[in-house]
């Protein structure tokens, strides 16, 4: 059998150089021996590109690429395909991930000099994957089709428009319509799985066979070439294959763990991977309260935002992402790594990585006067670190550089720490310093809310509450009813009967059969939205606040007003149960942020004509068993918002501590081959 | 760099057992990957049983129900359109239904059918897929006139089917009509896609 291979290896070496290939990237490919953390990012980025390439082209097989079906197609995908949940989160989850790996290896490069002199051009071709990843990332975000793709996409086409006399032409040329339309949405799939994806692939050749060329830089900057033994071999290299490859498996497994945690348990990261209002589907009508890119491009939003001009601000956000380019140029310092260098190299670093991450948050945050100062300090910081570095790069004092690689150079562990925590010091004292508190829940604060997917029983009351009270205007369009049925442990014959108006829908079918649309605006003005992802679009605390404070305002349509949600279309549809509630005087807010209370007494002072609610005539049910009729109800609409959550946990779980197991044979492959290198 | 101290039956005993673990890690990746291409909930329901009222039928009356999108073709038939079948049989490629792909076990005989005068059949023809027409009329002119004594005719490419579905020899359809798997629920509630619970 072995033979058999061997002999098949040879046949196909004999007519394609397989084997010199093999050992020209991996089995001969001598690569410094002193790698460090650091040196991990680049096999995990390919790790990102292979899991981003795979899932992608799943992900295109259950996609619909039209401005009618885009947003449903993904639901379509996160429900009703088998393990399609996974696909996606694990796309969604690897494009942050992989600007995570990206970010943190061009940050190796500029600490330990890897762009200088022979390594430009792999530098050269790094920055274009940078680049072209941006607008991969870009166009990708556009396609789910909700409002902060619709609408982040809409900002970010209209920037050209800044470009003098020609702009507002290349500005439709590229939406090729008079509005971000379904045509925009189809190039910009052809463009994201097709055009972009090709080119990205082929810069990926190009900078690994520009590295294999050179070879790569190692934490000392020095040149191991210099010293090599009587076959040629470096002495201070070690074979890719087999010292890097178990070294990088280790590496894998960590990074898989972290991957998969987050995948798992918290695939929207706080609203910075998966944006909440994304969850809504796109409406070039209404634009949502706050827009904020994704994470990743915030640093260069921010700089956008920073400059006080369209046209200025358009080439400040360009330069901004251009200049690093240049930066094996801008380096004179005749030393690579930053072990070798002054302390205007370190000062100059941590300030420029600081800035960065100050330009990050803010472009994450609404502007404010203090915050675009700040933005403004830091762009500053920015441009100061490339643009001065002629100068201050040739000034710093070097130590001599060693003629060999070290194992111990560097700063060592506590030391990185040490690094990190100034540099977060750095980038959160200023943060404090504009931060604003505001009220998640329009003018008052939410009621905490805990959802709990695993409680039956309080989905089972909520699925019931939601049939008889919301099902009559409010559609659950991406849900089906057999799924409810099964997931909530209700009989398929019972659910049939006791909870669906009409017997004709089969239970198979999604649940659309509200009241019809063109009805019911006519009716309240705005169609009652569809409420399947209403708690992942404006979060289960919110519903839940929202739920409970109607109050009597005679100003209104239904005579009643919302504490949360100001002058809602919707009536007071739970009035019944909970009694009309009535505004009494309550306590204000002190310019200090607590509660404005009276020196002498201590009691609060009830300025607020509305400060809080009360009920004269009592309802069918009394206030904590209403509460805790909107806490199932709002439990079953977070279950409806993401059904598989339950199954999410489950498989995340087994998922964890397989990796780790993995992660501890990695480590033990890895030790055992790297115990006699020293 | 020496190659002195290495353990190699270390070294290969380590490699397998990660090599082990992340084979057991590539099934478990695969897993979604191949997963995700059985049917869909959507598929799931448009293939869903489907259920007819067949109790106000008429006699001789055709109704056509859609399961899993195929046309299915349900017809009461009359005494007298029963009693012709026998007198067809050798005129006919298959009258017996000895090719057992086309029905269910649980449906023999030249009724071909569960209830003797309910026939359910897939209404697709079994040449290339086209739907035959429902012609019941006794002696239809351009059916070969008297000796038609009802049956379906498929306008493609002319084959044509009795009233149990069987093809007639000398068409250009191999096979009788498929008669998809159906139950009853109560005494009039025709189930498609379901076998009857005894079988």
């Amino acid at each position: 059998m072995s033979n058999m291979l061997i002999g098949l290896r040879d046949w196909v070496d004999a007519r394609l150089p397989i084997m010199k290939a093999w050992n020209t990237h991996m089995a001969q490919y001598y690569a410094p021996k002193n790698f460090n953390f650091w040196y991990f990012f680049g096999v995990l980025s390919l790790l990102v590109l292979v899991n981003q390439l795979l899932t992608g082209i799943w992900l295109t097989m259950s996609y619909t690429p039209s401005q009618e079906g885009a947003f449903a197609s993904v639901e379509y995908i996160m429900r009703d395909v088998d393990y399609g949940w996974i696909l996606r989160y694990m796309h969604s989850t690897g494009a942050s991930a992989f600007f995570v790996v990206v970010y943190l290896h061009m940050f190796r490069a500029m600490l330990y000099g890897s762009y200088k002199k022979p390594r430009e051009l792999i530098w050269i071709f790094g920055m274009l994957i940078f680049v072209v990843l941006m607008a991969e990332a870009f166009v990708g975000y556009v396609l789910p089709w909700g409002q902060m793709s619709y609408w982040g996409a809409q900002v970010i086409i209209s920037l050209f428009g800044a470009i003098p006399y020609f702009g507002e032409d290349i500005v439709t040329w590229i939406r090729g319509d008079y509005l971000l339309s379904g045509i925009t949405l189809n190039r910009f799939f052809a463009l994201h799985v097709v055009a972009l994806p090709i080119i990205l692939l082929a810069l990926v050749v190009l900078h690994l066979l520009a590295l294999h060329e050179v070879g790569s830089n190692n934490p000392d900057g020095v040149d191991i070439k210099k010293h090599k033994d009587k076959d040629g071999i470096p002495l201070d290299g070690v074979a890719f294959h087999p010292y890097y490859t178990v070294h990088d498996l280790q590496a894998i497994g960590v990074f898989l763990f972290i991957f998969c945690g987050i995948m798992f348990f918290m695939p929207e990261m706080g609203g910075f991977f998966l944006e909440y209002p994304n969850f809504e589907q796109a409406n070039n009508l209404k634009t949502p309260e706050h827009i904020a890119p994704t994470w990743y491009f915030t640093p260069f939003y921010s700089v956008l935002r920073a400059v006080p001009d369209k046209l200025w601000g358009f080439i400040a956000f360009a330069a901004a992402v251009a200049i690093p380019f240049m930066l094996p140029w801008l380096d004179r310092s005749p030393v690579r790594s930053w072990r070798y260098r002054g302390n205007i190299n370190k000062v100059m670093l941590v300030a420029f990585v600081s800035s960065f991450l100050i330009l990050g948050v803010l472009g994450a945050w609404a502007p404010t006067e203090a915050r675009t100062t700040l933005a403004r300090i830091c762009t500053v910081i920015y441009f100061s670190f490339f643009l001065l570095m002629p100068i201050w790069s040739s000034i710093d004092k070097t130590k001599p550089v060693p003629e060999r690689v070290t194992m111990d150079g560097g700063i060592g562990f506590w030391g990185s720490i040490g690094g990190v925590l100034l540099i977060l010091v750095l980038t959160i004292l200023p943060l404090q310093a504009v931060a604003s508190s505001s009220h998640d829940c329009g003018t008052i604060e939410c009621d905490e809310f805990a959802a709990d997917p695993h409680d039956k029983a309080s989905l089972q009351r909520g699925v019931k509450t939601y049939m008889n009270y919301c099902m009559g205007c409010h559609s659950l369009q991406y849900q089906r009813y057999n799924r409810v049925a099964e997931d909530l442990g209700i009989p398929e014959d019972l659910f049939h009967v006791n909870l669906m108006f009409d017997p004709a829908v089969k239970m198979g079918a999604l649940m659309e059969n509200a009241m019809d649309k063109d009805e019911a605006k006519k009716w309240f003005g705005a169609a009652p939205p569809d409420l399947t992802l209403v708690s992942r679009a404006r979060q289960p605390q919110w519903l839940y606040t929202y739920l409970r404070t109607f109050y009597q305002d005679s100003s209104r349509p239904y005579g009643v007003n919302n504490k949360v949600f100001k002058d809602v279309g919707m009536p007071h549809v739970l009035l019944a149960l909970q009694g009309m509630q009535e505004c009494a005087p309550g306590p204000v807010t002190g310019d200090n942020g607590g509660v404005k209370r009276d020196p002498l007494t201590g009691e609060d002072i009830l300025e607020d004509p509305c400060g809080q609610l009360v009920i004269p005539v009592a309802g069918e049910m009394t206030s904590q068993e209403f509460d805790e009729t909107v806490y199932d109800l709002v439990n079953f609409l977070a279950y409806s918002a993401e059904p598989m959550v339950t199954d999410r946990h489950r498989i995340g779980m087994f998922t964890l501590l397989f990796i780790a197991l993995f992660t501890v044979f990695a480590w033990l492959l890895n030790r055992e081959y790297w115990k006699d290198v020293h | 760099m020496t190659s002195d101290g290495v353990n190699s039956g270390r070294r290969t005993f380590l490699t397998a057992a990660t090599s082990a673990v992340a084979a057991v890690g590539a099934v478990g990746i695969l897993t979604p990957f191949v997963g995700s291409w059985n049917p869909s909930a959507k598929a799931k329901a448009a293939g869903a049983p489907v259920k007819a009222d067949v109790g106000l039928l008429e006699p001789g009356q055709m109704v056509v129900v859609e399961w899993r999108g195929q046309p299915v073709y349900v017809v009461n038939r009359t005494a007298s359109q029963l009693e012709a079948l026998a007198g067809l049989n050798d005129q006919l490629r298959d009258p017996e239904s000895e090719n057992t792909a086309q029905q269910p076990t649980y449906i023999t005989g030249i009724e071909r059918s569960s209830l003797p005068n309910l026939l359910v059949v897939v209404g697709l023809c079994t040449h290339l897929g086209c739907a035959p027409k429902y012609v019941p009329e006794v002696g239809a002119a351009d059916m070969g006139g008297a000796e038609w004594v009802g049956g379906f005719f498929c306008p493609c490419h002319g084959s044509k089917f009795d009233l149990s579905g069987r093809v007639y020899a000398g068409v250009p359809a191999p096979a009788n009509l498929l008669v998809p798997p159906y139950s009853f629920e109560g005494d009039n509630v025709l189930v498609v896609g379901v076998n009857p619970e005894n079988v």
